[in-house]
């Protein structure tokens, strides 16, 4: 289920120098779904990501907030987390808590790492780091939880276990935006997917209406959309497709 | 603004951190080392506290600003390499609560590896000097526990200045390897670059006449003329100061505000 836009972006572009990362992209971030951001590598999801959060500047477009009001809007978990070394997980936890008057307890019980509170933070694996960065992303409820890479890099039953999470923070009444690689999960778990290449929105929708334009899995659709995109864009200059 | 409660969250985070990094303590038992040495070699301690001052003022004018580049050269530029800052962006804590809590933590590390030594010589010397330093003066040309205490209040507006500095450079460096080379780079133009640059400034308009107040105008210059105003020359009679006090102290607050100032600007663009 879709319910009301709580972030809208519109006609948002941002420009490295010559190089265009991400160009005039128009999308709504609705609440109660999740958001999937997919596309090849250097597609401009990350940065599209990072403009929605307000930690790249723009080049042009806006981006407006018409969620609940909240002391924090957005959580935000990076592609590849990292704590302060010397704390343990519940100290870490705290920290990020006590900025916005949460429960550290509550935030690790959340995604499952309140038997590991005790451990150094650089005794985690890779993939409890990036729960406890889910947890901190967690903090002060925020009505936005946006997620670059949520499973990268992890085995199949931690990614399993985060896309779980990632569900059951859209289904707690946020939006949730997440870029990601793990085609199967994202098909799993969004709500909504935006296909970006090249800077640009190549398509929006559900993954049911996407998947009806080749009638296959989301790879196959992905793939897709992105050749018929390419030709697009070759035809006018008349080369090969 | 500053946030009381998130300014101590931070502020509470570095002390922690600093009180279990060893390296710390390692740094404050060399300090410890090398002004006791200095003052032992030079004799100060026996003849009083300005010999004391004297004998190790030339070593704290250099270890400082070491010491506040050791414990500030990577404080800003560590959690801006480590996605902190992006991730601190989504929370609602201003620059000013969260560059200031980093720096009073980082400040009351550095103040504490500096003065505990500082004062334990200060010890060692109303232990073992004679009987005609322990006055407070209240006139010139006596030595006196007063005068000590001053050399250590000037050395801890030096170091909160170098350090403010350090941070400085941390924010503008943007990785761990620029923030090495940019706070050697500091290092040297701090202890040794400004003082020769007001020198060489010599063939080109400063006189002797404002070689005082040239001076005075970089952070150790200030510091040294303030030490030598205010706690050295008021131990011997007819001397005055080489650069003007007022100029020397406001220099130094100058140097302070704009750096911490710059810190503030420069982390916020990280």
């Amino acid at each position: 289920m879709t319910g009301e836009t709580y972030l809208a972006a519109d006609e948002v572009t941002k420009k490295y120098g010559d190089v265009t990362a991400v160009s005039a992209v128009s999308l709504d971030v609705p609440s109660d779904a999740v958001t999937g951001f997919i596309g090849p590598n250097g597609s401009g999801k990350t940065t599209l990501l990072r403009l929605l959060l307000g930690v790249e500047r723009l080049t042009s477009g806006t981006i407006s907030y018409s969620g609940p009001d909240a002391e924090r809007q957005l959580g935000y978990l990076p592609q590849r987390p990292t704590f302060r070394p010397g704390f343990s997980v519940r100290e870490t936890a705290a920290f990020y808590a006590d900025l916005v008057d949460d429960d550290p307890d509550r935030l690790l019980e959340r995604v499952g790492l309140e038997a590991v509170a005790d451990r150094p933070v650089s005794g985690l694996s890779g993939g409890m780091t990036r729960l406890l960065g889910i947890a901190q992303a967690l903090a002060g409820d925020p009505p936005i939880v946006m997620l670059d890479e949520p499973a990268s890099g992890l085995d199949p039953a931690m990614s399993r276990l985060i896309f779980d999470i990632v569900e059951s923070i859209a289904d707690a009444g946020r939006a949730v935006v997440l870029c990601s690689h793990e085609l199967p999960l994202v098909e799993k778990t969004a709500d909504r997917l935006a296909v970006l290449e090249s800077g640009r929105l190549v398509r929006t929708g559900s993954v049911e209406e996407l998947r009806e334009q080749t009638g296959g899995p989301l790879h196959e659709t992905f793939t897709a959309l992105l050749e018929q995109d390419r030709a697009a864009i070759a035809a006018p200059e008349g080369t090969q497709s | 603004m500053i946030d009381g409660t998130r300014f101590w969250t931070v502020f509470v985070r570095e002390v922690r951190s600093a009180v279990r990094t060893r390296t710390y303590l390692a740094l404050g038992l060399i300090t410890a080392i090398v002004l006791f040495g200095l003052a032992h070699a030079g004799g100060g301690p026996t003849g009083g506290y300005v010999p004391t001052v004297v004998d190790t003022l030339i070593a704290v004018e250099v270890l400082v600003p070491t010491l506040a580049f050791a414990v500030g050269y990577r404080a800003i530029a560590d959690p801006a390499v480590r996605g902190e800052l992006d991730v601190l962006d989504t929370y609602p804590l201003s620059t000013w609560s969260y560059v200031g809590g980093v720096y009073a933590g980082r400040a009351l590390l550095l103040l504490t590896i500096v003065v505990v030594p500082l004062l334990a010589l200060g010890v060692n010397v109303a232990t073992t000097a004679g009987p005609e330093t322990t006055v407070f003066a209240s006139h010139r040309g006596v030595d006196s526990p007063f005068l000590f205490i001053r050399f250590v209040a000037l050395t801890v507006l030096y170091a909160l200045t170098s350090l403010t500095i350090a941070f400085l450079l941390s924010a503008l460096a943007g990785t761990r390897g620029r923030a090495l080379v940019l706070a050697l780079a500091g290092l040297l133009l701090l202890t040794v670059g400004s003082d020769l640059a007001v020198f060489a400034a010599l063939d080109t308009g400063v006189t002797t006449g404002t070689l005082g107040g040239a001076l005075a105008m970089t952070p150790a210059g200030a510091y040294r003329g303030l030490v030598f105003d205010q706690v050295l020359y008021v131990a011997v009679p007819g001397r005055s100061a080489f650069v003007p006090t007022w100029a020397a102290a406001l220099s130094l607050l100058f140097w302070w505000g704009l750096t911490f100032v710059g810190a503030m600007f420069a982390t916020d663009a990280a």
